[in-house]
């Protein structure tokens, strides 16, 4: 190991599926044209790689590489194990998908992959260049992933909508990023700016500042960005167009997989260095207003994400305002700090959402065809199966106990509660209450209405049964016995932890 | 195997409704089979729950207990405890009765997607059950939140006209509340625990902590629990001005549907309310006293009223239930351990009297397919058995003495005429007992029109009497109203030690309520 502290381990993971990415690429220009199977196979293998390498890493707690630009603690290795479910399970109902609509497999694949690995470099990032680097790789890749359907304006449309505005963010969040990199220089003190996280912090705590206000600057800009990335209010107005356009996998992808990514990095910088230390003098507000900012913006998500979900007629655009209301309710965990439910949250919300997605994904047919809710009229008893599972996921996004949807608000709730968000609870379960009334919409509407149209049950594909079952059994697992999964975050350690070792 | 009857008596319906899944498939599904199957499931229940008030000892408090650990990490100390006392005895014999009678009452009424129907009607049964014996809170509100998706299909898909209305009213209106709960239930959860560094859901263990003072709640932070969980409680009895939701849902349902959402489901509001809200915020429940008993008397009255006026039975039915459940809650307010006593032994006969009044609607519905009181007249000279029962029901239900409901609007009104701790109690008592006369002035007049005087109607000429299957299913309602109105100890006697220990919370005794008024007034 040299001084700089090279350590090929400590990245592992994202040197798996990057190197996977471009194995599929290659193997793509070879074979002229991959086959879908072996494409996946690829990808799934490589995932599963992934998860291994991510577990070898489980015993260096605290361990710093490449300059201190990657950390291992268990914080990253919890993100990262969600964003390789999500992913797994994107490939999984992608696999029949990606063929019935006669798409570039091995692109697809490999940008899915690319997007992977950005997100992995986001939640193992311990240095602000190494959140935008991550960002840039994960938002590249989806920008194109959105507009993947050539031939079809909307997912052109979508394509286009989400780099304009996903641009404006990351530059937001790259000045922000440019201010606190200055904020860091301390004449006397420490001579030297820096974007190390852990670097920040001590300088923050100690007051070793070039300017104050500064800092604050740089935060709000910062917060702004993540803002944009996560779909919260009043920064969301993005994601209901991009979702709507945008390839139902790729939808499905976006709203968990780099959704959860962009928390993986938030909750990194808010909650772990900004607010993390007990502050004094000019900074002792810093705590204050970066939560109270988050409890704000994350009352209003959920609101208008709720609300708006209501008055909708597309189940993708309705999926999409459910989304930011879900983004609201993680920022209810982020306004008290609590990253372990907000990681809880996360996992259910990625497996539940990519289940519901999943079957909205068969009932859509070719060409998302089949997105209107009205389109669902009557196919309950006709269509049972499809019918319960995505009744399932709904009622489970709804929060009905003994699922996941349940379990992660009331974590989030709790800690909200623990941290004296009171009123910030009320305003959550109001919502939650708001929330039933579109998702038993759709429930209403498949069982309970008359069919409109001729109706053929379509026929599901065995990945997608697999992926179907893996996401039913994550909810109720998640619902009826989370006991080992809350025990392993209750031990978790994160950089605070780790650095006092 | 006592600790494990409970969890029997819970999970039997769910595993018949599981096997429901497999049950008479193949060519041509076997309706039969899926009938029977279903009956006896939850025949088999209801004869396991029989043990409960055998083996129940009265002079203990709770009893037939499993607690197990569920979830113990961060804190949470969610266990798996059920338990039944004094209080949720009979609510849990009650639900278990009427489940059988329910399936008898329709056997022949439902043709579409039978089994679902089955299966949904056996989880309904779990739900039920499972609200009344679970001592944790987390269990309470997981039993009270997964109720609601069965009922919402029962009226959903079996449901008349205008029954996706209907469903969707019900289920928002108790979400509503039930999510308040929640806040409510994690605030109880965080106060106890930071007070005793106990976390826990367990109510129980709770109500334990609150009775040595462990735990202490100041009225101000009781003033938002109470309203927390008040609130779904309320939305669930009804009382007015939440009742909305009643009889759009009661009308549309199917009548099994109907029998158990006012035998069973409005009972979870107001059992609610005297397993949290009285012995956990007594203080508030003091306060609120005198607001929610006049909420309840206005129920009462404008329930009875708007009943009157009914053309169509059901709705008349379902009004009655606003009314009745009125005294249910002004017998828990009376804060006496008559008062209190009435009002359980009102829920248990509310639960008979008007389940089997909407099983004669239903008879009738399905002989006619109308519900509207003008259509009928004159059926006891067609349909004499079936008349007699009617008439048996009818009184039961205006509290004819030696019948059950008596028992139960008496014991109210003398504790709330007698409470000392109510205010007003003398005039809201008056008030109330003309809600008695006017549920004379209902439901004999709507007995009189369908069933008095000549057949007008040509088309009631053709009726049959009741079968077999019918007589069978109402038999044990009207054995019930007279053994209840007749030997209402066998019931009494179990709840006696649950009903003081409640009262006892609130009302410890007569000095020390005088001397809690005099300190809050000198605030």
């Amino acid at each position: 190991m040299n001084n700089i502290g090279i350590n090929y381990h400590s990245i592992l993971p994202e040197a798996i599926t990057a190197g996977v990415a471009l194995l599929i690429m290659l193997v793509d220009a070879f074979m002229r044209r991959i086959e879908r199977r072996i494409a996946g196979a690829i990808a799934l293998a490589g995932l599963t790689g992934a998860a291994a390498a991510l577990y070898t890493l489980r015993n260096q707690d605290g361990v710093t590489s490449f300059n201190s630009m990657i950390i291992v603690d268990d914080f990253r290795l919890i993100f990262a194990g969600i964003f390789l479910i999500a992913t797994f399970l994107t490939v999984l109902i992608s696999l029949r998908w990606i063929e019935d609509e006669q798409l570039p497999t091995g692109e697809y694949f490999a940008l899915l992959m690319f997007a992977t690995t950005g997100m992995l470099l986001m939640a193992s990032a311990n240095d602000l260049v190494m959140i935008f680097l991550g960002l840039e790789i994960t938002s590249i890749s989806t920008y194109v992933l959105c507009g993947f359907r050539r031939s079809d304006t909307r997912s052109n449309e979508s394509a286009v909508k989400y780099f304009i505005l996903g641009s404006f963010s990351t530059a937001f969040l790259l000045y922000g990023i440019a201010f606190i990199y200055g904020a860091t220089y301390h004449a006397a003190a420490t001579p030297v700016a820096t974007t190390n996280l852990q670097l920040i912090k001590e300088r923050v705590a100690a007051g070793h500042l070039f300017s104050p206000e500064m800092l604050f600057a740089g935060a709000a800009m910062m917060l702004v960005g993540f803002g944009f990335k996560v779909a919260s209010a009043p920064f969301h107005i993005w994601s209901p167009d991009v979702y709507e356009g945008a390839p139902t996998p790729v939808t499905a992808f976006l709203s968990t997989g780099s959704k959860a990514a962009a928390f993986a990095s938030f909750a990194r910088v808010f909650i772990l260095t900004f607010t993390a230390t007990s502050l004094t003098g000019a900074l002792s507000d810093l705590h204050s207003v970066a939560t109270n900012t988050l409890a704000v913006m994350a009352a209003l998500t959920m609101t208008i994400g709720n609300l708006v979900a209501i008055t909708q007629t597309n189940i993708k655009r309705m999926l999409a305002y459910s989304s930011i209301a879900h983004a609201g309710y993680v920022m209810v965990g982020m306004a008290a700090a609590d990253w372990k439910a907000v990681a809880f949250y996360l996992l259910s919300y990625v497996v539940i959402n990519l289940g519901a997605f999943g079957v909205i994904e068969v009932i859509a047919r070719r060409g998302d065809k089949q997105t209107e809710i009205a389109d669902y009229s009557g196919i309950g008893f006709r269509s049972l199966g499809l019918s319960a599972t995505l009744s399932l996921f709904l009622l489970s996004l709804a929060g009905i106990p003994l699922t996941a949807g349940f379990m992660g608000k009331l974590l989030v709730f709790k800690s909200a509660w623990a941290s004296g968000f009171h009123a910030l609870v009320v305003i959550a379960v109001i919502n939650s209450a708001i929330s039933w009334y579109y998702y038993l919409k759709v429930v209403v509407v498949m069982f309970f209405s008359e069919p409109q149209a001729e109706f053929k049950a379509p026929r599901v594909a065995r990945s997608l049964i697999a992926a179907l079952l893996l996401a039913i059994i994550g909810t109720l697992y998640l619902g009826v016995l989370p006991g080992r999964v809350l025990r392993a975050l209750d031990q978790a350690t994160d950089q605070l932890k780790a650095a006092r070792k | 195997m006592d600790n494990y009857l409970l969890t029997i008596i819970t999970l039997l319906p769910v595993a018949g409704a599981v096997a429901l899944v497999a049950v008479g498939r193949g060519e041509k599904p076997n309706a039969n089979a899926m009938r029977w199957t279903a009956l006896l499931t939850s025949l088999a229940t209801f004869a396991v729950s029989l043990l409960l008030p055998l083996k129940f000892n009265s002079s203990a408090g709770l009893q037939f207990e499993q607690n197990l650990p569920w979830i113990d990490a961060f804190d949470l100390g969610v266990r798996y405890h059920v338990g039944v006392d004094g209080l949720s005895l009979w609510l849990v014999v009650l639900t278990t009765f009427l489940v059988p009678i329910a399936l008898i009452s329709s056997w022949n009424s439902i043709n579409f997607r039978l089994r679902e129907y089955l299966i949904s009607m056996l989880a309904l049964e779990t739900g039920m059950i499972g609200v009344f014996v679970a001592m944790d809170m987390f269990l309470f509100y997981l039993f009270w939140e997964v109720m609601l998706v069965p009922m919402y299909f029962l009226i959903g898909v079996w449901g008349g006209e205008r029954r996706i209305y209907a469903a969707v009213k019900f289920v928002i209106y108790t979400v509503v509340g039930s999510l308040l709960m929640l806040a409510a239930i994690i605030a109880l959860y965080y106060l106890h625990g930071q007070a005793t560094n106990n976390f826990t859901f367990d109510i129980a263990t709770i109500t334990e902590s609150l009775k040595s003072h462990a735990f202490t709640l100041p009225l101000n932070e009781q003033r938002w629990l109470f309203w927390g969980f008040a609130i779904a409680f309320l939305i669930k009895v009804p009382l007015f001005p939440f009742h909305t939701w009643l009889p759009d849902a009661h009308v549309e349902a199917p009548t099994a549907g109907s029998v158990l959402l006012a035998g069973v489901l409005l009972k979870m509001g107001t059992y609610g309310l005297m397993r949290f809200n009285l012995p956990m915020f007594p203080d508030a429940s003091r306060k609120y006293a005198t607001f929610i008993c006049a909420l309840a008397v206005i129920g009462i009255i404008y329930g009875a009223l708007v009943a009157m006026v009914q053309p169509d039975l059901k709705k008349l039915v379902a009004y009655s239930s606003v009314s009745h459940l009125g005294f249910v809650v002004l017998g828990i307010f009376s804060f006496t351990d008559q008062g209190l006593q009435g009002a359980l032994y009102q829920m248990l006969n509310h639960g008979i009297s008007t389940g089997a009044l909407f099983m004669i609607v239903g008879f009738i519905y399905d002989r006619r397919h109308t519900r509207l009181i003008s259509e009928f007249g004159g059926l006891a000279n067609v349909m004499p058995v079936f008349s007699a029962l009617f008439l048996v029901v009818t009184l039961s239900s205006i509290a004819l003495p030696l019948l059950n409901g008596f028992v139960g609007e008496f014991l109210v009104l003398v504790g709330a005429f007698t409470s000392t701790t109510l205010p007003n109690a003398k005039l809201f008592t008056s008030l109330a007992a003309t809600g008695m006369i006017l549920s004379a002035v209902y439901m004999l007049w709507m007995y009189q029109r369908v069933v008095m005087g000549e057949v007008k109607n040509d088309k009631n000429r053709e009726l049959t009497d009741i079968d077999f299957r019918e007589r069978l299913a109402l038999a044990p309602m009207i054995i019930l109203i007279f053994v209840m109105g007749i030997y209402p100890a066998l019931f009494l006697s179990r709840s006696d030690r649950a009903i003081a220990d409640i009262r006892a919370r609130v009302v410890p005794s007569a000095k020390v309520v005088a001397m809690t008024e005099n300190f809050d007034n000198s605030k």
